[in-house]
């Protein structure tokens, strides 16, 4: 255990958007093939928890180890930031994640956009990205899309791409901010099944999400957010297959 | 052919002042017009405060105006400082503001205000989703701006970019008022000389409107380039 580091630890984040404590105290552990949903209503603080991750959002208080790289903060006079914006780069290129609008790069081809960042932060050759991209796109079903502007795709094949782009990255966790959110539903179905396939080959994956059958399904831990604290944890069969508090109950429970 | 009584080859050379003028205006007017953006957008109080005086006092001065301060008062800035290096350090330097410089320097820093509120509201259209991945995806600032700000911006900029090198092609004739030796001023001397207006001055005129003409059919072409991947989406299917 030791020689492998683990690939994401959180403890106790904390966030305030002002006087709004929006995150009270939130830990993690994403062992390696660990597939961990986060679910709750919105406004419970989950897509903010994610976000804080890869540091988009700047947590007030609380630590972040990624692959036993412990992320260094200091003081300023906006509260707290990152030490040193070389090492938030470095840890970031770690933690790919996938966006609820897709937000490919709008001026670039699918092919462009999934070798963009291996190429430019990674220092990959343009040829080995190429070729690895290649491969990606054909495993989510969309190398015949490879000269493709985003404009041009349906918002599944957007996000189906976004996987190929973050998986161009290697990472050490994929995080997912709410994927199929802003699909049709006859669309979701095609995204979640590359991410279950992922999840199956042992990628490591954070996914915020309201598909539950996914999080029943494929999570190895599933955590229900309330009002920025955890409310229950578990493996997916006790917390969505036996809710204990009132709320998840409710928020189980089928809606009419 | 026209006879334009010996002044044809002045004329051009006058053509070629302007053209450099404007062209060397035009970079530092993109320069500036950049960073006074990046001042603009910026969480910096005091860079913010200094661009924003810039183009308040640039968009409520005249440009004739502007160009005569320089010129002389910048001539007289600069006396006093080399006379203060003579006096303190025994550095003997002269420094002449000539014509050229002076033209070029007050038109990029008159359009480069102009230049900055037209990137700072393309900066503003950009996405910020897209940046965001930029972000995510562990690329610096730097990059980010390089490979996806700018590119993206520069959609939303160009249409008052070329404006706003039309209105500046056509505001180097001002600089035939300090003495250089534009086309403006060149047909200004011959129809002096010669009392024909005409001769000289619609020349004058299909010069700056060829010039213009070409310009947009560039400003045309960077649109289209810039354009990539935002059109329509049937413009492609088919």
């Amino acid at each position: 255990m030791a020689d492998t580091p683990i690939p994401l630890e959180v403890r106790d984040i904390t966030k305030r958007f002002g006087d709004n404590e929006v995150l009270k105290g939130l830990s993690l552990t994403a062992h390696k093939g660990d597939v961990i949903t986060l679910i709750g209503a919105s406004g419970s603080g989950k897509s903010t928890f994610l976000r804080c991750m890869n540091l988009l959002e700047q947590p007030n208080e609380g630590e972040l180890i990624v692959h036993g790289e412990n992320i260094a903060f200091k003081a300023t006079r906006h509260g707290r930031e990152p030490a040193d914006w070389k090492q938030v780069e470095r840890i970031r290129a770690k933690l790919s994640m996938v966006f609820q609008s897709f937000n490919l790069w709008a001026h670039m081809t699918l092919l462009e956009n999934v070798i963009e960042a291996p190429i430019h932060v990674l220092g990959k050759s343009r040829k080995a990205a190429t070729e690895h991209a290649r491969e990606l796109l054909d495993r989510v079903g969309l190398l015949d899309h490879a000269d493709y502007y985003p404009a041009q795709m349906s918002g599944g094949q957007q996000q189906r791409g976004a996987i190929a782009r973050a998986l161009a990255m290697d990472p050490e966790v994929m995080l997912f901010d709410e994927p199929t959110s802003a699909l049709d539903p006859e669309l979701v179905g095609d995204v979640l099944k590359v991410m279950r396939d992922l999840a199956k080959e042992g990628r490591t994956m954070i996914v915020v999400t309201h598909e539950m059958s996914f999080a029943r399904d494929v999570s190895s831990q599933v955590i229900y957010l309330h009002q920025g604290m955890v409310e229950e944890a578990g493996p997916p069969e006790e917390v969505l297959g036996n809710p204990q508090s009132e709320r998840l109950q409710q928020f189980l429970a089928p809606k009419h | 052919m026209i006879d334009l009584q010996g002044y044809g080859p002045r004329l051009l050379e006058g053509a070629l002042v302007t053209v450099e003028v404007a062209v060397l205006s035009l970079l530092l007017a993109l320069v500036l017009g950049l960073l006074t953006a990046s001042a603009k957008l910026s969480r910096h109080r005091l860079l913010h405060r200094i661009a924003t005086l810039y183009t308040t006092l640039i968009r409520g001065v005249p440009d004739l105006v502007l160009m005569l301060l320089l010129f002389f008062g910048g001539q007289m800035g600069v006396n006093a400082i080399t006379d203060w290096l003579y006096y303190q350090f025994d550095v003997d330097i002269f420094i002449n503001i000539n014509e050229f410089v002076a033209g070029v320097v007050t038109i990029g820093f008159i359009f480069g205000a102009y230049m900055g509120e037209t990137f700072r509201g393309a900066f503003l259209a950009v996405d910020s989703g897209q940046l965001e991945a930029g972000r995510a995806y562990g690329m610096s600032s730097r990059l980010i701006f390089r490979r996806i700000q700018f590119p993206q911006m520069m959609r939303h900029a160009l249409p008052g970019l070329g404006n706003n090198w039309m209105v500046l092609l056509k505001t180097t004739a001002l600089v035939s008022v300090i003495g250089l030796s534009d086309m403006v001023r060149i047909a200004a001397e011959a129809t002096k000389a010669t009392h024909e207006p005409f001769l000289f001055m619609i020349p004058v005129a299909v010069i700056y409107l060829l010039i213009a003409s070409v310009s947009e059919w560039g400003v045309a072409r960077l649109q289209k380039r810039y354009n990539v991947g935002f059109g329509e989406a049937d413009e492609w299917n088919n």
